[in-house]
């Protein structure tokens, strides 16, 4: 990691782990496929080829194919297991791919009739494009370390002479390196000025590893990748809460200011309130009176009925302005429990009553209490004069 | 940036990318949980404020119309005739006294004013007093109106005596500022 997290985000992510094998314990072969055959085909049509020009079987083979999509052939390479020690298989833990040197160049897609020499440690290789995106051949010429600089041009020349006539020549001194990723759509190598790209699903087919660990790291780098987007959600989701608490710190202050003007706007508010209350007081005395001696005397039993008065005795009258102007409440009481309808039926037709309601009757020794409710009628009342 | 960030954390052990993932998410679950409650605790105090205020607005819309008619309200009285506190108890006092009415008791005068206008009120409480009495004190009460005026009124009979009644009454008087 970088000296500080800065420097560290400022440097980019690092380039994919790319282990690279010696073209020295590769054979490949360029097979003929259908332009129209899907992956699925293209792989058994490679597995069949490489089960019959390998003298071990499948299962005792590294193997990876290069095959653009929609291309008429493909270039298998495979390599006996067993030429892997295992502290070169552990090598290949967490690598993001696992191809022989010569691989690294299949994304050249150069002009027809077009040989690359690719020099490597172990020696020198040339792929041979005739046509297309898929080098018809490579050939590999072992070379020790230590080779003269004649020696190694007469092996270039001899593998140029094997590939056949060339119009275009490419030098590669050294095996290009994986660079650091744009995008996960594709593996970049440099060597010098020249760029190669290979698209990721092409470079998958490229890896040589156990098609069963493979797939078992595809689904370890899903599950990553679920992880890292949960992880990214979430952090998406604090930077919106980040958002949500600036918006909220700012709304306080407006919030604040309202208060304010609430707590500015009060005792005059208050005192328009008590102006209101006190306008319809006065207004209600100047202009409404209430008449409770009025209303008692016009539902007294002797003058709902005047000829045969009930023995209706009452107890308690109240009423007020607040309440209503025209509406008095008497408790009363009587012996005679039958008189109770009458007078009730004798108040509905007194011309000023409204409303007559008798509620919360009770007994209680042979005496019925009760509550009378009469509202009277608008103008039905006039005040008493003696 | 973000391809940095990624980097570095698909380089990490599976149980460090399970920790930290834990990590961003406990910490995104409580500020929501914490950011949610406050915003919803000032959405319910912005609307309380709002309304306040609509309700304010209201009322000062209207402040010229409600003085106004405190005003036309108290056109319709005399000023001179107007009583305060003082007089109002004065008056009743004395109506009572000179309409036979002897056991009686009043409670403080309660006023309420807006500099010019003043509206007192009055509890007064007649005990053991016979019907025609009564009404010969609220009949005097009636003469002075609408200087005073009876808001609230209840009688009931005297339990020791059923011919005697206590009755009581709020009543109030508008005082108008000479000046």
């Amino acid at each position: 990691m970088c000296a500080s997290p800065l420097d560290f985000l400022r440097s980019g992510p690092p380039p994919p782990r790319v282990a690279i094998l010696p073209d020295s314990v590769f054979f490949s072969r360029a097979i003929a496929v259908e332009g129209a055959a899907t992956r699925a085909e293209v792989v058994a049509q490679v597995t069949v080829a490489l089960e019959a020009l390998s003298p071990f079987p499948l299962a005792q083979l590294y193997y990876g194919y290069y095959w653009p999509e929609g291309s008429d052939r493909a270039l298998a390479y495979a390599s006996y297991r067993r030429r892997f020690t295992t502290d070169q298989l552990e090598s290949w833990a967490g690598a993001d791919l696992v191809i022989p040197a010569f691989a690294t160049v299949l994304g050249l897609a150069p002009e027809p009739a077009t040989t690359v020499v690719l020099a490597s440690a172990g020696g020198l290789t040339a792929l041979r494009w005739d046509r297309g995106a898929v080098p018809a051949m490579v050939l590999f010429q072992p070379l020790a370390p230590e080779a003269a600089e004649p020696e190694r041009a007469s092996a270039r020349a001899a593998l140029i002479k094997a590939c056949g006539e060339a119009r275009t020549l490419v030098d590669i001194a050294a095996p290009p390196a994986a660079q650091a990723q744009g995008s996960d759509s594709e593996f970049t190598f440099r060597a010098g000025d020249l760029t190669l790209r290979i698209p990721a699903a092409t470079a998958a087919a490229l890896d040589v590893r156990d098609k069963a660990d493979l797939e078992a790291l595809g689904r370890a780098r899903r599950r990553d990748m679920l992880l890292w987007r949960v992880t990214m959600g979430a952090v998406a989701a604090c930077l919106l809460m980040a958002l949500g608490e600036l918006a909220l710190f700012g709304a306080g202050f407006w919030q604040s200011a309202r208060r304010a003007r609430v707590a500015a706007q009060k005792p005059t508010v208050t005192r328009i309130m008590e102006e209101k209350d006190l306008a319809e007081r006065i207004d209600d005395l100047s202009t409404k009176r209430l008449l409770p001696l009025e209303m008692i005397s016009l539902v007294s039993p002797d003058v709902a009925l005047p000829k045969s008065p009930p023995a209706i005795q009452f107890l308690h009258a109240s009423c007020s302005t607040a309440a209503s102007l025209s509406t008095i409440q008497i408790e009363a009481q009587t012996n005679n429990a039958g008189e109770i309808a009458g007078y009730k039926t004798a108040l509905e037709q007194t011309p000023g009553c409204e409303r007559v309601e008798i509620r919360d009757q009770r007994t209680h020794d042979n005496v019925v209490t009760f509550t009378l409710v009469v509202t009277f009628k608008p103008g039905a009342l006039a005040p008493a004069s003696s | 940036m973000i391809r940095s960030l990624r980097a570095f954390f698909l380089g990490r052990l599976f149980r460090e990318k399970l920790l930290l993932c834990g990590l961003v998410l406990a910490a995104a679950a409580i500020w929501f949980s914490s950011l949610s409650a406050r915003t919803g605790r000032f959405v319910r105090a912005e609307r309380a404020t709002g309304s306040t205020l609509r309700e304010q607005g209201v009322w000062l819309a209207n402040r010229a119309t409600i003085e106004s008619s405190a005003q036309v309200a108290a056109s319709r009285l005399d000023p001179v005739r107007t009583l305060d506190t003082t007089r109002l108890l004065a008056e009743v006092s004395a109506m009572a006294s000179d309409t036979g009415l002897k056991s009686t008791t009043s409670g403080d005068p309660k006023d309420l004013s807006s500099g010019q206008f003043s509206v007192h009120t009055l509890q007064f409480n007649a005990t053991k007093v016979d019907w025609p009495t009564l009404k010969a004190f609220y009949l005097e009460l009636g003469k002075r109106s609408p200087y005073i005026g009876i808001e609230q009124f209840s009688v009931q009979v005297d339990r020791a005596n059923p011919a005697l009644l206590s009755a009581n009454f709020q009543i109030s008087s508008v005082e108008i500022s000479k000046n």
